[in-house]
């Protein structure tokens, strides 16, 4: 198995509008920069795109970040779903954290993996037992 | 449920063939090809949005890119 970026809500739209976003969007590049050298994949959960599209006069810039190759949707099955909500219950949270869960369940399906996040605490609460994951904060 | 696989005929140096063979055993090269193609089309892919990004954005600092280093665990 791979190494991967994972790539939260903030990184995604810093990546789909770097000059309205700038200073995000030079965070998210850097990282973005050294995932490439370390042939890492770039991936996006699946549950991330509920927090980023918001309609079709929104979601251009988002549609050609997703339409480049190298930037994968990923979606999640039965068991990373159960996860999450053992993550959850393991940490008292409620439903209002799943998609940071679901991001970090995503991140486990790699053999490391870093998420790039505008979110580092609650991202890092949610990590912390896996020391595979990485939490870079934009 | 997987997409239809197609044919695909390519050209490689007799020690890379040799090499593939070696490493995939009975299973056949397929697979094996198959995720080093899509491998390289992905790397291309973000080459070519990192060239993007840095014609708006310039290139990254040393200090950040040493703290985007660091943020990678360890294998």
């Amino acid at each position: 198995m791979a190494e991967a970026l994972i790539l939260d809500l903030e990184a995604v739209h810093a990546l789909a509008q770097p000059t309205t976003r700038r200073v995000l969007a030079e965070r998210a590049a850097t990282i973005l920069r050294v995932a490439h050298q370390k042939r890492a994949l770039i991936r996006v959960p699946a549950p991330v795109l509920a927090e980023v599209c918001r309609g079709v006069r929104h979601d251009s810039a988002i549609n050609q970040l997703l339409n480049n190759l190298g930037v994968r949707v990923v979606e999640l099955d039965r068991a990373a779903v159960q996860q999450v909500g053992q993550m959850l219950a393991r940490l008292k949270l409620s439903s209002a954290h799943a998609i940071d869960a679901f991001v970090v369940a995503t991140a486990l399906q790699f053999d490391t993996a870093v998420i790039a996040t505008g979110d580092p605490d609650d991202i890092r609460r949610l990590a912390a037992p896996f020391p595979k994951i990485g939490v870079f904060a934009l | 449920m997987g997409q239809p696989a197609a044919k695909l005929s390519v050209s490689v140096p007799g020690e890379l063939a040799e090499a593939v063979r070696k490493r995939v055993g009975a299973k056949g090269p397929s697979g094996f090809v198959a995720r080093a193609l899509a491998h390289e089309l992905e790397r291309e892919g973000v080459g070519a949005l990192l060239v993007e990004l840095e014609e708006q954005l310039g290139p990254p600092s040393k200090a950040d890119l040493a703290r985007a280093r660091k943020a990678w665990p360890k294998r």
